[in-house]
């Protein structure tokens, strides 16, 4: 029962304890098990995702009415669970097609950088408690996971451009505006999270949700989200691809496996996002009992993980997508200033609670402050938001009384 | 059927050729209308428009004479259909060389004979002098001659129309390949090499981009783009192309090119027997072969003189709705698919088609390409169980899915945020420009054929004709559900009132005896107006048979709608337009 309440990490303990008996020097054993830990943690997106495509399918196959991948053709394993693995090899099997007059380097290289990108996110993520269960307590963890996932800005570009394609490179231009549009409200939201916190490791950050972010700072929670469904190119910003529009976009010209590769990024991206999410603003690995079996952490972080994934894919399956003007208004005239004034205000009322109390407040006190200043927030961007929608529909309806007036000779 | 001629144009043809003497004379029998003198066609033309407001030129087409008629020397003759936006037709004939066919075009003045003439020029080789862009637009730049010429005959089939006996006169099939090898069934027109063949729209469509690329034009900006959508693109629902010239992401000129799936219909249809051409206007909108089927049977239906039996009438009434139901809902369904939906909208829409298509089978006994209405009835009666399939379908199923997808779609922000103000067709534009169907009447032009030239027992139900105000993409959207809720009512009249008794008048016969005479029948096609123009000589097969495809006249204002726009927008306003490419490339 003590072995298996905290599994992964007694794991870890026993084979440094074999290594070590059979002779191995003490650090030597301890190199041998961080490589075994970075392995398994690099391996862990890929193994979600496998049974993330299965699911993805399967949930969007049963809001369309149809069944999805399963077993009444060819053998797939109960519920078609296999169909992935299937296309997977079929991936790796085709021809890998150059087309004409692309640029080798770049092309070669954007399929490696894309995976290798969305899996270096995972080295910060804490999956449990202590310092077992992540791959590395970096003290600016946080940073970290912003740097890499800009990176995927430039894998984009270059496979865009190097393409020797029109809708890649257009699909590369959407990207560059797009990325770097969404990455300021993203960081900024983020930030207010850091300045509760009053540090950049994602471990602290987990350790300070005595209340749950989402709670204490929904305003940041939300801004957080939206950014993010533009940064992985979820639905109602997906243009980079725009299937009906860009057929791909900027990997309009990968085949075989690159593409498979491209496809495996993407929903490694998301499963990154909800674990970052979940990170931030769901309180990760914490939960009931899990101080008693550290193990459950993981169980918890997993579900909470999966409820933002299912989220995701709500919004991935039922929603159309904006226009790349509409989208970058709604970047640039909504999302950048309300997460300006969320940093102003949570910064305020952070500095005001840490200081402004003899002694200072108590968690509790202190989150029910901010979530009052939240939905202060909420309820004056509603009022905004309803005063425009009105003064819009007021000029368009005396517009079209214009337009009424001059239509009736017509017919 | 019940003839429902709108008021004659007697008054009218008389003060034409009070007005125009010696150039406007009546057509000789059989023809309609009136044969206008070729050097005072635009005149007349302009006279028409703009002081009678036949506005609408719905129909160009042409008829090869090579033995000359009537009394006539042999020539071309190009046939205008015109109408006011509420009134009947008028037929205008103009006869042109048989040697040297020139007429003047009437592009400049109806923005609609674009197409229509690029179309005759192709196929008939008649010359529209005034043209601003005269060249091939269904076949392609290397085909020699003009198809539906009389004296143009098909490689492997020598006769002029379908033999009746075996086309195997040996006893063994002799596949083509045999009779004409393979490099040598081809005919270039002289002078022409497929080696240095530059296809003429990539010459409009390249040649700026390149003296852009080689700095030969320094007026141009240099960030514009030539992007080609298509022929095979997610969104262009089939093999479309449109020549998209981009500066940034905007669209500075679009052109549709098409005929991919060209397989010279009309010419099938002159080798054909009249019958058995039915089948074949199935393939014409392959999503709503009924009213295909309608359109053809009315118009041949004109020249014989066959009185239709009343259940007969209400059947085929039936069956044009529930096709043009499943037309809106599925394009609907595709403007989603468009949007970007991940297939959702879409496949609720097919869910409620299967179940129309399981009608289809049950009474035509063929889900798609039913191939199911006759000269004088239809094919086979409706079951009682098929009667009550469509009663169940007409009064609890499709109601509640009109209500799903108005609750999903019309106040959605995103799909209005997409839809709203882009591509705005105003209504002067869309009469001009010849567009017809939810197009035209998203416009705020109350024009459906089921009021204004009503055929059928169209009369005899009551539905409004829904049109909306600004002629958007989302007007357009509200016209489509506001036609589907339409459709329901007719069809729910029509199931009540469904009469008994036979469906075929007289006995089936394999031959079909048609007088000779030309007939220009129209219906209001889920698309658009649909017009069959056809002449017969009294022989076995149509002397001349030409279609008013809703979509390929539709597509002509493409170009106007998208300039100015994004990308994104060319996939809402081609699916709000929305064509089937079978019935564009004919």
């Amino acid at each position: 029962m003590e072995f298996l309440s905290n599994l992964i990490v007694n794991i870890g303990v026993w084979i440094k304890g074999l290594l070590v008996g059979g002779g191995v020097a003490e650090h030597g054993a301890a190199l041998v098990v961080k490589a075994i830990g970075a392995v398994v943690v690099g391996f862990f997106p890929l193994m979600v995702v496998v049974f993330l495509i299965w699911a993805y399918r399967k949930i969007a196959a049963r809001m369309q009415g149809r069944l999805g991948p399963n077993s009444s053709g060819t053998w797939a394993g109960p519920y078609g669970i296999l169909q992935t693995f299937a296309d997977a090899i079929k991936m790796l099997t085709k021809e890998d097609i150059r087309p004409q007059g692309v640029d080798l380097i770049p092309y070669n290289l954007a399929p490696i950088l894309v995976v290798f990108a969305s899996v270096m996110v995972w080295a910060v993520i804490p999956f449990g408690p202590g310092r077992g269960l992540i791959g590395a307590d970096l003290s600016i963890g946080i940073f970290y996971i912003l740097a890499f996932s800009s990176a995927a800005l430039i894998v984009f570009l270059m496979a865009g451009w190097s393409s020797n394609n029109k809708y890649a490179t257009v699909g590369a231009f959407r990207a560059v505006a797009q990325l770097i549009g969404y990455e300021i409200p993203q960081l900024l939201a983020v930030l207010a999270v850091v300045m509760v916190t009053g540090s950049l490791s994602t471990q602290d950050i987990v350790g300070s949700q005595d209340v749950i972010f989402l709670v204490t700072l929904p305003v940041s929670a939300i801004i957080f989200f939206l950014a993010s469904m533009a940064e992985i190119n979820a639905r109602p910003f997906e243009l980079l691809e725009a299937e009906s529009e860009l057929v791909c976009g900027y990997f309009v010209e990968y085949s075989g496996m690159k593409f498979g590769m491209f496809y495996l990024a993407e929903f490694m991206n998301s499963v990154a996002v909800a674990a970052i999410f979940t990170t931030l603003f769901l309180g990760g690995w914490r939960g009931p009992w899990v101080d008693q079996a550290p193990i459950l952490g993981t169980v918890w972080f997993l579900v909470k993980m999966g409820a933002v994934i299912f989220l995701w894919m709500l919004i991935q399956i039922t929603l159309p997508r904006l226009r790349i003007d509409q989208m970058l208004a709604f970047n640039w005239k909504f999302l950048v200033p309300l997460a300006l004034v969320n940093l102003c205000v949570v910064g305020l009322v952070n500095k005001g609670t840490t200081e402004g109390f003899p002694g200072g407040a108590s968690a509790w006190t202190r989150g029910s402050i901010l979530l009052g200043a939240n939905l202060a927030m909420i309820l004056a961007t509603w009022g905004m938001l309803a005063v425009g929608e009105r003064q819009a529909r007021r000029r368009r309806e005396a517009w079209q009384a214009a337009q009424a007036g001059e239509l009736e000779v017509v017919v | 059927m019940t003839e429902v001629t709108p008021e004659p144009t007697n008054g009218l043809m008389a003060e034409l050729q009070e007005r125009f003497p010696g150039a406007a004379q009546p057509a000789p029998e059989p023809q309609e209308g009136l044969t206008i003198a070729r050097d005072r066609l635009v005149e007349v033309a302009t006279y028409l428009r703009d002081e009678l407001g036949y506005a609408y030129l719905s129909n160009i087409t042409s008829v090869d004479y090579p033995e000359g008629t009537n009394g006539l020397p042999p020539r071309f003759e190009v046939v205008y259909h015109l109408y006011q936006p509420t009134g009947g037709p008028l037929v205008l004939h103009v006869h042109a060389d048989r040697e040297d066919p020139a007429v003047p075009s009437l592009a400049p003045l109806f923005p609609s004979a674009n197409f229509q003439e690029r179309e005759a020029w192709d196929l008939m080789g008649i010359r529209f002098e005034g043209h601003p862009d005269l060249r091939r637009i269904l076949l392609w730049e290397g085909f020699d001659g003009h198809p539906l010429r009389k004296d143009w005959h098909e490689p492997y089939y020598e006769e002029d129309h379908k033999p009746f006996s075996s086309r195997f006169p040996e006893g063994r099939p002799m596949p083509a390949e045999e009779r004409t090898l393979l490099r040598r069934n081809l005919r270039y027109p002289p002078g022409w090499s497929p080696r240095d063949w530059r296809p003429m729209a990539d010459t409009w469509g390249y040649t700026p981009h390149d003296e852009v690329a080689h700095q030969k034009n320094p007026t141009h900006p240099a960030d514009r783009v030539v992007l080609n959508m298509g022929p095979h693109h997610p969104s262009t629902h089939g093999v479309l192309r449109l020549l998209v010239t981009l500066e940034g992401e905007t669209i500075q000129k679009l052109e549709p090119m098409f005929g991919f799936l060209h397989r010279c219909h009309e010419k099938i249809g002159e080798r054909n027997t009249w019958l058995a051409n039915m089948p074949y206007t199935d393939r014409l909108d392959y999503v709503c072969s009924m009213s295909n089927n309608l359109g053809y049977a009315i118009a041949v239906e004109k020249l014989l003189d066959v009185e239709v039996p009343e259940r007969a009438e209400y059947i085929r009434v039936i069956m044009a709705e529930f096709t043009r139901f499943l037309n809106h809902a599925v394009s609907i369904g595709f403007t989603g698919n468009d949007l970007g939906i991940y297939f959702t909208a879409m496949l609720y829409a097919l869910e409620e088609r299967e179940f129309i298509l399981d009608l289809f089978e049950m009474t035509a006994g063929s889900r798609m390409m039913c191939n199911y209405m006759r000269f004088g009835g239809v094919a086979h009666d409706m079951t009682d169980e098929a009667v009550e399939l469509a009663r169940e379908l007409a009064f609890e199923r499709l109601p509640r899915f009109v209500d799903k997808l108005e609750a999903f779609l019309t106040d959605n922000e995103l799909f209005r945020a997409r839809t709203v103000d882009v591509g705005v067709l105003p209504p002067e534009q869309a009469i001009a420009y010849g567009c017809t169907g939810p197009l035209l009447r998203a416009s705020g032009v109350p024009y459906d054929v089921r009021r204004a030239e009503p055929y059928s027992i169209y009369d005899q139900f009551d539905f409004d004709v829904v049109v909306g105000t600004n002629g958007d993409a989302y007007d357009r959207y509200l016209v489509r559900v506001g036609e589907m809720r339409q459709s329901l009512r007719i069809l729910q009249q029509a199931l009540n009132r469904l009469p008994g008794g036979p469906v075929m008048a007289g006995k089936k016969k394999a031959t079909l005896k048609v007088p000779a005479g030309e007939a220009y029948g129209r219906i209001e096609a889920p698309k658009g107006e649909m017009g069959f123009y056809i002449i017969s000589d009294g022989g076995p097969n149509p002397y001349r048979y030409h279609i008013r495809a809703p979509s390929f006249i539709n597509l002509g204002v493409m170009g106007e709608l998208c300039r100015g726009h994004l990308i994104a927008d060319v996939v809402i306003i081609l699916a709000s337009i929305d064509i089937t490419l079978g019935e564009v490339d004919r």
